[in-house]
């Protein structure tokens, strides 16, 4: 069946191969960047159009921070801005018949280990070597092994998360164009597309922010 | 172990397995394929109970907050939706096996038992995603139930719900994963 595997295609001009999700990920990045260069470059005190949605971003992933982690650590806003744009564009890639690169572990397993670095850095950073040292012997010392286990599942669980829905979503959007190209894939973009790519964006952010937090107190 | 194999013996596997034998490897993998897709919708069982749980608990939330049925209506419909991926896996898995098994190609190289148990062994694992819709179903219920006591409090609600609902989605995915790999990427076969 067509379009479920990865792909590889060769750059020209250089002698390289890459995945297509690796060359979707590049479109999503240029995308991205050049549209904050014209936001910034049209910056003006009465906002156009563009720098309304822009501050609307902005504003939304500030509102989602101090609710889920506390107005001190609005500091992670910038992060959880990016994050959520680039699996919102991500996810959604597959309404221009791109193949999803979140459907493919690599990428999801590289965001979850982001997450992971993030979580251990600010636990170690919030409650120092030993209070950090000592969590792991919480609630009873036995404990230990448990806890080092929920560790290591924590990005594993949120990689295949990601991946096994948007996965979902590939397999069975190539099913319903081969069943019926015409209509009623509509229907399928709708769901497997749009509401579970913005529902899995959510849920990643939030998992992010929420962990972050756990570690910290 | 002595008597068990003697226990074993007396229903004659050899003379099963030769009775296989006579079979070519490709029409049996596509019997398994049948029954292995059959398999894989049990799972259906999970996300029917789930959300029927999460109407009636929205339903009586309704009853006792008629005001506020949009509210309740709406997070009935999106933790349902939630537990849909369940049987939405269910259904990947069994048209993957009808379709796109790319083990009836395998039976030249490999042991027809091999690629059999592994078909069949791919639609059993996706069962385990029943307790995925049955759990995401019940904290739909409750997230309905909570918007209709407390509508004030409706965004955190949903957001509570969310979350737990996609950890308890984490088992589903492991069956999937189980299921994929014993098609694509299986280790016996290479």
């Amino acid at each position: 069946m067509e379009g479920i595997g990865i792909d590889t295609i060769s750059l020209p001009l250089v002698d390289y191969e890459v995945t297509n999700t690796i060359f979707n990920i590049w479109i999503i990045m240029a995308f991205l960047v050049v549209m904050a260069v014209v936001v910034r470059v049209k910056l003006t005190r009465v906002p156009g159009k563009l720098q309304l949605v822009a501050e609307m971003v902005v504003e939304g992933s500030q509102w989602l921070v101090d609710n889920t982690m506390g107005e001190d650590k609005r500091g992670f806003a910038p992060y959880t801005m990016t994050l959520a744009l680039f699996l919102v564009f991500a996810n959604l890639s597959g309404l221009v018949a791109l193949r999803q690169p979140t459907a493919d572990l690599n990428v999801t397993f590289a965001l979850a280990l982001i997450t992971f670095f993030l979580v251990h850095y600010h636990g170690l950073k919030a409650k120092g070597g030993l209070g950090y040292l000592k969590s792991y012997f919480e609630p009873l010392a036995f404990m230990f092994p448990i806890n080092v286990v929920s560790e290591i599942a924590l990005p594993v669980s949120l990689s295949f998360r990601l991946f096994g829905n948007m996965l979902g979503s590939v397999i069975i959007m190539a099913l319903l164009y081969s069943f019926a190209p015409v209509i009623i894939p509509l229907i399928g973009h709708a769901y497997f597309d749009i509401f579970a790519g913005l529902i899995q964006t959510f849920i990643f952010v939030m998992l992010t922010l929420t962990f972050i937090t756990l570690k910290m107190e | 172990m002595e008597l068990i194999w003697e226990f074993l013996q007396t229903f004659e596997l050899e003379l099963l397995m030769e009775w296989f034998d006579q079979f070519e490897p490709r029409d049996l993998v596509l019997a398994a394929s049948g029954l292995a897709a059959g398999i894989a919708m049990i799972a259906g069982i999970g996300p029917g109970i789930g959300m029927g749980m999460a109407a009636g608990m929205a339903a009586n939330a309704a009853g006792r907050a008629p005001r506020e049925m949009r509210g309740v209506t709406l997070v009935m419909l999106m933790g349902q939706a939630m537990a849909a991926t369940a049987g939405i896996f269910s259904l990947v898995m069994g048209l993957l096996i009808l379709y796109n098994n790319p083990l009836t190609e395998k039976g030249d190289t490999v042991s027809w038992a091999i690629l059999v148990a592994s078909t069949l062994g791919a639609g059993v694992a996706i069962i385990g995603a029943t307790g995925q819709g049955i759990g995401q179903g019940y904290a739909a219920g409750k997230g309905a139930e909570g918007v209709g006591a407390r509508p004030k409090w409706h965004p955190v609600i949903v957001r509570t719900m969310l979350l737990g609902q996609a950890v308890a989605q984490t088992t589903g995915i492991y069956a999937l994963i189980i299921g994929l790999l014993l098609l694509f990427a299986n280790p016996f076969i290479s």
